[in-house]
């Protein structure tokens, strides 16, 4: 590929030529992602993304691609949050799509729910607990 | 005239109070919490007090660390904006017995308003038309369920005290009735204090308008015509306009009537805004039915519609009727010129369900556009705390037609650069390139069925632009002073290490 300009226009914007044509990009870079703007699309990449083998797919977190993610188990908080209610205990049978953990978080109720019939196998929140994002609320097998 | 006043809110609406309060020579006092110590709106006002820690339970919700906080800062009128306590009787009425003006309507007037059942009989009672529904006496899960099959589904669940989609559920078939009565009851206790349930019948195709109205001390109530607020969320308005594409001239001339009427029922003052839901069902706009939804006993999100519209400033109208002075203008002052759209930005993800996201802002520049307002109270490096609300901002643009104004508004989104955290920005311009949208034949059902339509992947086309630059930030190591802390990619900007540089 030739012809490719990149020229710094102001903190963290980018004017990018490629075979005559231009874009602003703007990015920037946290501990985990990279992040990009341009006409208004957001791009997101992980940051070590030198573990995969191809580098043109690596991390790519797209809107479209990150859907999958919440089906993964255990069930983890999304964001900081008061737990409002747990509706389990360890030995229950669920479904996929029952509601396992009610969330509070921006004054909005987020129930967490089973991405798979499974066991409960261990709860690690009680009602009132404020936790962190990431947190295993309940794990499943 | 008011002196001193404190605005108990935070964030965008707070900054733009402030701005009336100057142009009317009115001290400013902003309130905030532990985690807004150093926000923009803390940082804006004449003079700041500290109302407590992050929750909002423990500052912005609490009354009695309020009224201290104006009383020590010698505050003689409080604004409270939306949300919070705006639409808290019990706080209004602790403003009254302070002594304090209170910048809204009298605090017998939010309870009734508030109070959806005594809305609705209130209304009833005026001939205002209301939607079909019933209030059940008895409040127990099975006196709710009598009352839910007397009205028939599908129907609504909703809090007597509520507002925004909170504490309200959907029921589709009865026999989902029993879950949907206590979510909405736990919701509505937990969001406000009152677990009071209410069903309403749901209008199969309904298009949301709402009319501005503003009312004095002197007897007078006006409208400030319609806004048109169909595309929502579970509830929770996305995109608002006006004039509203679905009104004739015929039927703006009946809604804004009953609008009125609605005020002078209710015993109105000040800014409020009368929700009513149009059926278009039968086809004719001129002659279409509607019923009367909520009276919200506060300024709105989304007033700034309404002013580049009418071009009129319904804070500085709020302000000046709240000190006793008549309306600023007659109703045949005012016109409805050009057309207004707004946008909501917030800080959520769309393909995770619109999960709202906390985090930094590592960048963050809003547009400077003519034609484009953007109201808010967020600056580059700014963390999106969880406790509070995760709207960003509002982007409002005003052109002569609708498709003017959505071409603006759209060019608007795609130059609002926002990174660190997901936000809806997207979502939005996908939204507004809609066919359907841009025909007006959304309804505020659209979004809850077609959504995936909107979640369309970045085009590919640009990624190599986007490669090109990380490419160029790796070479210049800009990474290596990444990480959460404020600016990371600013900070390598030469200008910004000239720490201490003074001009001489």
């Amino acid at each position: 590929m030739s012809a490719v300009d990149v020229a710094r226009i102001g903190p963290g914007a980018y004017a990018v030529t490629i075979e005559g044509r231009r874009e602003i990009v703007y990015v920037a870079v946290s501990a985990k992602t990279r992040w990009a703007s341009c006409r208004g699309e957001v791009f997101r990449e992980a940051e070590d993304s030198t573990d995969s083998t191809d580098p043109t797919n690596a991390g790519r977190d797209t809107q479209g691609a990150r859907r999958d993610k919440q089906a993964a188990l255990p069930l983890a908080a999304p964001m900081p949050a008061t737990v409002l209610k747990v509706l389990v205990t360890p030995g229950a049978v669920v479904k996929r799509g029952d509601t396992l953990v009610i969330l509070e978080a921006m004054k909005m109720e987020l129930p967490l729910r089973a991405s798979a019939d499974a066991v409960v196998s261990a709860v690690h929140c009680h009602a009132g607990e404020l936790v962190k994002a990431d947190t295993v609320l309940v794990e499943l097998a | 005239m008011i002196r001193r006043l404190l605005i108990a809110n935070r964030g965008e609406i707070a900054l733009r109070i402030m701005r009336a309060c100057r142009e009317l020579d009115i001290e400013t006092v902003a309130v905030y919490s532990d985690a807004d110590a150093g926000a923009a709106h803390t940082l804006a006002a004449d003079r700041a007090v500290g109302i407590g820690p992050a929750p909002a339970t423990d500052s912005y919700l609490s009354i009695a660390s309020i009224i201290d906080a104006a009383r020590t800062s010698g505050a003689d009128a409080v604004h409270p904006g939306y949300g919070f306590l705006s639409e808290n009787a019990g706080f209004a009425r602790a403003c009254e017995e302070a002594g304090l003006i209170f910048v809204g309507p009298p605090s017998h007037v939010i309870a009734r308003m508030g109070s959806k059942i005594d809305a609705r009989r209130t209304m009833e009672a005026a001939g205002v038309p209301v939607v079909p529904g019933a209030t059940p006496d008895d409040q127990s899960d099975a006196g709710v369920l009598r009352a839910l099959a007397q009205v028939g589904v599908p129907a609504l669940v909703k809090a007597s005290s509520g507002g925004g989609g909170k504490g309200m559920r959907e029921v589709e078939a009865l026999s989902d009735a029993a879950d949907a009565i206590q979510a909405a009851r736990r919701e509505a206790q937990h969001a406000f204090g009152n677990g009071t349930l209410y069903i309403e019948r749901r209008i199969v195709r309904p298009y949301h308008v709402e009319v501005q109205i503003l009312a004095d001390t002197h007897g007078r109530a006006v409208h400030v015509f319609e806004r048109e607020c169909s595309v929502q969320r579970r509830h929770q308005k996305v995109i608002e306009e006006s004039p509203s594409p679905h009104v004739t001239p015929a039927l703006r001339a009946r809604i804004t009537a009953a609008a009125v009427k609605a005020a002078v029922a209710s015993g109105y003052r000040n800014a409020g805004t009368c929700e009513f839901l149009v059926d278009l069902s039968a086809g004719d706009a001129d002659t279409a039915p509607f019923y009367f939804l909520e009276m919200n006993t506060r300024l709105q999100v989304e007033h700034g519609v309404t002013e580049l519209v009418a071009g009129v400033d319904l804070v500085r109208a709020q302000l000046l009727v709240a000190s006793g002075e008549p309306l600023p203008w007659t109703q045949e002052q005012l016109t409805q010129r050009g057309h207004a759209i707004e946008a909501r930005v917030y800080a959520e993800d769309p393909a995770t369900d619109f999960l709202p996201q906390a985090g930094t802002l590592l960048l963050y520049r809003e547009p400077r556009i003519p034609g484009v307002r953007v109201d808010s109270g967020m600056r580059e490096a700014d963390a999106v705390s969880v406790h509070y609300d995760p709207m960003l901002a509002k982007v409002i643009a005003y052109a002569e037609t609708r498709a003017l104004a959505i071409a603006r508004l759209r060019e608007a989104l795609r130059s609002f650069p926002i990174l660190g955290i997901t936000t809806n920005i997207p979502f939005l311009v996908r939204l507004l390139d809609h066919p359907g949208f841009r025909a007006a034949t959304l309804d505020t059902s659209f979004l809850d069925h077609h959504t995936q339509e909107l979640m369309t992947p970045p085009s590919e086309d640009l990624q190599p632009f986007v490669d090109a630059a990380f490419a160029a930030i790796d070479r210049t190591a800009d990474h290596g002073t990444a990480s959460e802390s404020p600016l990371p990619e600013a900070s390598t900007d030469p200008w910004n290490r000239l720490t201490g540089w003074r001009m001489p």
